[in-house]
């Protein structure tokens, strides 16, 4: 099929297999980019499996995470009684590379010739810092986001799951509409939007939640997005690229970590220019 | 119906405070007992409001009582009333409204915040904590970062540049120059503000509000026991207060505070006046872009007109059409959170009363106006004060 860049990944893709890498390198190997994990590529194979053909379940490996997986794109994810009969497996290399492989086929990995050498001071820093967000004690002051109230959202927060309603789309969903209980449909929205406005946080100004990773980042950034189907939101720009932002800039929503606090990662949606 | 005065105000100073809750708070209403120009016993409180978004963090729970407590105030009924920067104009409304309703007489409304005893890494608590947390801080935002993107977009829409963002900071930086009560009492030149640190860009530094530690006291009293007490009352004239979406990304604007809008028209209609009407307004200041904004809404400047409003330096202390922050502002007289807007009422009680420094005394004022926001716009109180009655 074919090599491309996808949610800022290097992919490949065949009809039975397809392929997701870092496009970072340290000291000749493929690493993580500095908010990119296992986790987060695999959404990217099975966006991209799932704009070209109806896959609806996988098998997933140890290493990723599998809520995070399942809302970002809504897959069914096999387990004990269905892993047997599943067509598909998401697979991890070594080096920053995840492969969705149709099961009984062989993958070729290609080589790509993108390479992005990071800093070896910034990729240790990044690295170590990661480590330390995940440690089970830290947890931020003041203004928090319980795990449960991260979960209750995650479907609208990782698959931007908006409601249709009277008069037009609306995202974040809502309680209600006008008078009545919001029961409207669900509707997953187009992952692209045009920049309203934006800033760029100082570290001292960014909220404790990023007081390890914001001071090596040199401060964080967020957009003020319209999305295409209508209603706007507010999204970090991924950490691992520096996109020159300015007004009406396109923008697509890739999924990336934001920050770890109580051994947990808490996934999101981030901007990236197109 | 009703009328209701103000009869006494006080405040501590705004800043770095030695003293904690009780203290601060005992020192404010001690100010705003004292400021009565006739005999006052605080066993004559009815009801009592207290805002504040957190206590320091020290004392979550009951707080107003023991504020009441220490501040020979035993016994009243009083509660804390929590609107984020917004509590205490919304403690002022609530103590309004008892009076309006026939059950009190004699009500206090406050507010404190104790916000400087914290270690730099605690003090990251009052980042944030009042915007539509589940989404903008996912998103990396705090209030720097909010009124950031409006300010970008401002500039976007209507040509406004941070040069005017400057020229208020400038302003309120002379103004709280001359206020003995406010934080920063310094002047900042036009180049030093223009070249501060990038907190958020394209918010410097001074365009940020300071942390400060503060308390406030007002006391409002029915129109049929004011004259027990004073000769020169300051009347409350008119009191409008709405919401709006608590995030930033569900308005259909973000150059604009609709809360602030619909804030000002029932204030001044209640009032019977119009913006031409008012002499000076305590404005939310929180950060430069909220003064300019809030001049449009409040009907000072035709909406998209901020920017020049600020450029003309129409805000000056008696030089333009209307003061603004004759106190400094959130700016430079400080920003103790839930202390800001009883602590504007206590300006505008001394300026009707021609009872600041000389040197900051509106000229002729009669009419004064205070502006109070809570969180990036999502609640907003506003209030109309007379040295007339009607």
């Amino acid at each position: 099929m074919s090599s491309l860049i996808w949610k800022g990944y290097l992919l490949h893709a065949e009809p039975s297999f397809t392929l997701v890498q870092s496009p970072f390198t340290h000291r000749g190997e493929r690493v993580f980019g500095a908010d990119s994990d296992a986790t987060t590529l695999a959404v990217a194979a099975v966006q991209h499996r799932i704009s070209e053909q109806s896959i609806t379940m996988v098998t997933v490996p140890e290493g990723i995470d599998t809520q995070t997986l399942i809302s970002s794109t809504s897959i069914t994810v096999a387990d004990e009684s269905t892993f047997d009969n599943c067509e598909w497996d998401l697979l991890l290399s070594d080096e920053a590379t995840v492969v969705l492989m149709q099961r009984g086929t062989e993958v070729a990995l290609p080589q790509f010739d993108v390479d992005i050498p990071v800093n070896s001071k910034f990729y240790a820093a990044i690295e170590g810092a990661w480590v330390e967000e995940m440690q089970i004690t830290n947890v931020s002051q003041g203004a928090y986001v319980s795990v449960a109230q991260y979960e209750e959202a995650a479907a609208s927060r990782l698959g931007l799951v908006g409601q249709k309603v009277p008069g037009g789309m609306t995202w974040p969903p809502r309680q209600m509409d006008g008078e009545e209980r919001a029961n409207a449909e669900d509707t997953p929205l187009v992952h692209i939007g045009s920049v309203q406005s934006w800033t760029r946080l100082s570290a001292a100004g960014a909220p404790s939640e990023f007081s390890i990773r914001a001071p090596l980042l040199g401060g964080i950034s967020t957009v003020l997005l319209r999305l295409k189907d209508g209603p706007s939101g507010v999204f970090l720009v991924v950490d691992d690229e520096e996109p020159v932002l300015s007004m009406e800039l396109e923008m697509e929503l890739v999924v990336r970590r934001i920050y770890a606090q109580e051994g947990i990662i808490r996934y999101g949606l981030k901007a990236r220019a197109i | 119906m009703v009328d209701v005065a103000v009869i006494g105000a006080g405040q501590t100073k705004y800043g770095n405070h030695a003293l904690g809750l009780k203290g601060m708070w005992a020192e404010a209403a001690e100010r705003a007992f004292s400021s009565i120009d006739g005999d006052f016993s605080p066993s004559q409180v009815d009801e009592a409001f207290i805002g504040s978004i957190a206590f320091g963090g020290a004392q979550l729970g009951n707080t107003a009582a023991l504020l009441t407590e220490h501040s020979a105030m035993d016994g009243v009924p009083v509660r804390r009333v929590e609107n984020a920067c917004a509590s205490s104009g919304f403690a002022f409304r609530d103590a309004w409204m008892a009076i309006k309703s026939g059950e009190a007489d004699i009500v206090v409304a406050g507010g404190i915040e104790k916000m400087n005893d914290l270690t730099p890494e605690r003090k990251r608590y009052w980042l944030g904590v009042s915007g539509d947390t589940e989404w903008e801080r996912l998103a990396g935002l705090t209030f720097p970062g909010t009124y950031a993107l409006m300010a970008r977009r401002h500039f976007h829409e209507y040509g406004s540049t941070h040069d005017d963002l400057v020229n208020i900071s400038v302003k309120n930086h002379l103004h709280g120059s001359m206020n003995k009560l406010a934080h920063i009492q310094k002047e900042v030149s036009f180049e030093k503000a223009s070249n501060g640190f990038m907190v958020a860009d394209p918010l410097t530094l001074y365009d940020c509000c300071p942390t400060s530690d503060g308390a406030s006291c007002v006391i409002l009293a029915a129109d049929h026991v004011v004259r027990e007490f004073t000769d020169s009352p300051v009347w409350v004239r008119g009191s409008g207060a709405a919401s709006d979406h608590l995030a930033l990304h569900d308005r259909p604007s973000i150059t604009q505070l609709r809360a602030t809008a619909a804030s000002s028209k029932r204030a001044y209609h209640q009032a019977g006046i119009t913006s031409n009407d008012v002499d000076f307004a305590e404005v939310h200041d929180c950060f430069t872009i909220a003064e300019l904004m809030a001049t449009e809404d409040l009907g000072f400047a035709e909406r998209g007109a901020g920017g020049q409003f600020a450029r003309n330096e129409e805000g000056l202390l008696n030089q333009g059409s209307v003061t603004i922050n004759p106190s400094g502002g959130l700016k430079s007289k400080g920003h103790p959170l839930g202390s800001t807007g009883t602590g504007q009422v206590v300006e505008v009680f001394k300026q009707l009363r021609s009872e600041v420094e000389s040197n900051r005394q509106v000229r002729d004022a009669s009419i004064g106006l205070t502006h109070n926001v809570g969180g990036s716009g999502a609640t907003c109180a506003v209030h109309v004060f007379g040295r007339d009655r009607n």
